[in-house]
């Protein structure tokens, strides 16, 4: 599996690199920082709408029978197997923002809660001290583009996902698309794909929203208009999570991880 | 629907990394300290009208509402009279009064712990804290510490990375912008909004 991401890797760095100029030429709005751009409003708030119609029918109510009822190892477990999942696609995007050694200690993870932690149920990395870590392409792209990060290109409403943008759209396509687990499960055949592609998404949704019912249900009360003020907490959010990351990438921090790390062995 | 999705992973990280914390004694953090201490304490021995009051005081004692509704409403509030501007930020006031003791009446034992303060150029302190919850991740609250001239004053919250100023003037401007660019119809919205029920 590891050679799996290292043959990925020249490809994606590449795309990368094309991505980051890209975003660099088309992504600057001339509204500067502080509002995102946003140029196709109209149709984000039609999708905005039908997101929230079915999120009030269908989402949001199984979100909260699952927070009330689902006990807490069981939320937890879950939490954590899709977490296990999601490891290797942040591998490949610490390599690819070149952190091999916090790659490294991702891929250590993963093996580690893949068979001690039971598939992925119990973070036991996280116990003895390799801290986890979550990086998508988005991130990827923000880290190398020279751009503010609240600046990730128009700002897009996706059916279903909500909040996104040019940068974090592309992103998640091609964290889809390099995953392990989905060329594993399409190398099977197409059905086995679909049910795990389906099914991780299914899980992931349910497990994201019942974790963001008190901060979105907050959101949505303090504001007269719920998808501005959702769309800046969205760019603000990412662009503090890329922002910290390109200030602590710098050769001080790499060292201090390596001494963590050394720690630990 | 996503939109903190990362914030609970990047904690995690987060709070490895972090350097070590410095001595945070300075009069910025003690400000935070106390108004934190002032909130606990108001939560242990007061609750519904009564908390929402003491929260009210915490709010005009510790904050400079002035700066925040004026920072929200960004260029919109060179256009509004004396009068709407009292009106705007009495609403403010009540609002987020109503906001804050809905978010605390949920209290269960979390801490507030100042991890550091860093000095910007331009005179304000970032004070950086964590709120230690019971269960699950501890949050990242950042906040932003001004002498506004009546001695020191936050100026702004950030919750994971989110800014309290910054969320309401994109919200009120698209209000604004959407209510034919007048400075009115957000400020009855907002009095109607703090006028509703819990």
């Amino acid at each position: 599996m590891v050679e799996g991401f290292f043959k990925h890797m020249a490809i994606i760095r590449q795309s990368a690199l094309a991505l980051a100029a890209a975003a660099a030429l088309t992504g600057c709005g001339d509204t500067g920082v502080n509002e995102p751009w946003d140029p196709l409003e109209g149709p984000n708030r039609f999708v905005f709408s039908i997101n929230r119609a079915v999120d009030t029918i269908a989402v949001r109510p199984v979100a909260v029978l699952y927070r009330d009822w689902m006990p807490a190892p069981g939320q937890r477990g879950l939490h954590n197997v899709l977490e296990n999942l999601g490891e290797p696609v942040t591998a490949i995007n610490e390599v690819v923002q070149g952190s091999p050694g916090r790659a490294a200690t991702t891929v250590g993870r993963f093996l580690i809660n893949s068979t001690i932690g039971v598939a992925g149920i119990f973070d036991v990395a996280s116990r003895i001290g390799l801290s986890k870590t979550k990086e998508g392409m988005g991130d990827t792209i923000g880290y190398y583009a020279g751009v503010e990060p609240e600046n990730g290109g128009f700002y897009m409403v996706l059916p279903v996902i909500g909040p996104s943008n040019a940068r974090d759209g592309v992103g998640l396509a091609i964290d889809a698309a390099v995953d392990p687990f989905s060329i594993i499960t399409f190398g099977i055949s197409n059905t086995a794909g679909w049910i795990y592609a389906g099914t991780r998404f299914g899980t992931t949704l349910l497990d994201r929203r019942s974790r963001t019912l008190f901060a979105l249900d907050d959101l949505e009360k303090n504001s007269v208009d719920y998808y501005a003020a959702l769309k800046s907490a969205y760019t603000q959010q990412r662009a503090d999570f890329i922002r910290q990351k390109r200030d602590k990438t710098g050769p001080r921090a790499e060292l201090e991880q390596r001494d963590k790390v050394a720690l630990v062995r | 629907m996503f939109a903190s999705r990362r914030a609970f992973l990047c904690l995690a990280a987060a709070a490895a990394v972090a350097p070590p914390a410095e001595a945070a004694d300075g009069p910025a953090a003690q400000l935070i300290e106390k108004a934190a201490a002032d909130v606990i304490e108001l939560i242990k021995t007061t609750k519904g009208a009564e908390l929402e009051a003491g929260i009210r005081g915490v709010l005009l004692k510790y904050f400079d509402i002035p700066y925040m509704g004026q920072a929200a409403l960004a260029t919109h509030w060179n256009a509004t009279s004396p009068e709407q501007r009292e009106r705007f930020l009495k609403a403010v006031i009540s609002s987020e009064a109503r906001a804050y003791t809905e978010r605390f009446s949920k209290y269960g034992g979390q801490t507030l712990v100042v991890a550091r303060v860093s000095q910007r150029p331009n005179g304000v302190s970032v004070v950086d804290s964590k709120l230690n919850q019971t269960n699950g991740q501890p949050i990242t609250i950042q906040w932003e510490v001004r002498d506004t001239g009546q001695g020191l004053r936050i100026t702004d919250v950030k919750i994971e990375g989110v800014s309290m100023v910054m969320t309401h003037r994109s919200d009120f401007n698209s209000y604004i912008s959407s209510h034919g660019g007048k400075v009115e119809p957000l400020i009855d919205e907002l009095e109607a909004k703090s006028r509703q029920p819990q």
